[in-house]
């Protein structure tokens, strides 16, 4: 299962074989856990970081008041909280939103890894920045973007990202989210996202329901979320 | 076990079936959220220029029946008329 995380990195640049046993090597245990799951807590200190092998987590803040912003969503492939590997604790916590398979990733292989495999240690530094620049793109839609864009938006991130590790088909995708999950991610309530999803579904260009999304009209899709796949650096080079 | 509410929308654009809905303390907290909800469509809205308040959400149980119905314009203050003078309204905290 680790193939997924394997795929996320060769979309990028190329992985030697030494690499891929250094990765694979580096996994100490694999867990399953339910939906719905905290994985890791605020605050708590780590010496691991987690990697998603299969299912959906999130990463998210709350307010005193119960208020839940989702920060980033994680497919099967990314790292969790590779940034655990520096910060030792995190500022916010992370969640299974749907069952996960997880695998174990002990700091002190990473910092065998940062000590033996410069290029890999590159590789996982471009992983953290993509996950800033994750953020940077979620900033602007939770700051600017309409809420029909921003809905529109993520689907067109989920499409791209979920295809990278060969979890999406000719343009739909199976998505076990609820809408309050959505909610959570978009900065709206549940009933807004219910309304947004009709609109899209109006307009002819995506259609989430029964936990499956189908694109109808990808040009016009993006051209609703204003998305350029670029923040998600896309291009294989040498990094 | 908390009841499940569901927040449907009908509106000049038709009915909107919330199939879903959300776990709530009782009817007070489905209210809060049916508050919240429409506050955030309207907000929405208006950046297009447009504030329509004649819909409303009709809030129902597990069983499907009707328990609530808040009219859009039950979950906002509008205040039109002659332009604001520089004088507070009174009653209005500064």
């Amino acid at each position: 299962m680790i193939e997924r995380h394997l795929m996320k990195l060769r979309a990028r640049d190329e992985v030697s074989e030494e690499e891929e046993a250094a990765i694979r090597g580096a996994v100490a245990e694999e867990r399953e856990v339910r939906g719905d799951t905290k994985i890791i807590r605020a605050e708590e200190v780590l010496d691991i970081s987690t990697l998603l092998l299969d299912g959906i987590a999130c990463r998210y803040k709350d307010l005193r008041n119960g208020e839940r912003q989702i920060t980033e969503l994680h497919v099967a492939g990314d790292f969790l909280d590779l940034h655990s590997f520096t910060l030792k604790r995190l500022d916010h916590e992370v969640m299974a939103l749907t069952p996960c398979r997880l695998a174990i990733v002990p700091h002190e292989r990473l910092r065998k890894i940062s000590e033996d495999l410069p290029h890999l240690t590159r590789m996982y530094w471009f992983g953290t920045n993509l996950d800033a620049a994750i953020h940077r793109e979620w900033e602007l839609s939770l700051g600017r973007r309409i809420a029909l864009a921003k809905t529109a938006h993520l689907f067109c991130e989920l499409y791209v990202r979920l295809g990278l590790v060969d979890l999406a088909d000719e343009l739909s995708y199976r998505l076990d989210l609820t809408q309050t999950d959505l909610a959570e991610c978009l900065g709206l309530t549940p009933v807004h996202v219910n309304r947004m999803l009709k609109e899209l579904r109006e307009q002819g260009l995506v259609t989430f329901r029964g936990n499956r999304v189908e694109i109808h009209d990808w040009e016009g899709l993006q051209r609703a979320a204003e998305f350029n796949p670029s923040y998600l650096y896309l291009e294989r080079r040498a990094r | 076990m908390m009841p499940h509410f569901f927040f449907h929308v009908r509106n000049s654009e038709g009915f909107l079936e919330d199939e879903e809905g959300e776990e709530l303390a009782d009817l007070d907290a489905a209210r809060a959220v049916a508050v919240t909800a429409v506050r955030s469509i309207i907000s929405d809205e208006s950046k297009g220029g447009l504030i329509d308040l004649r819909g409303r959400i009709e809030v129902s149980d597990e069983s499907g029946r009707p328990v609530l119905a808040l009219p859009f314009s039950e979950a906002v203050s509008v205040r039109t008329g002659p332009p604001a003078s520089d004088e507070a309204e009174p009653g209005v905290p500064q």
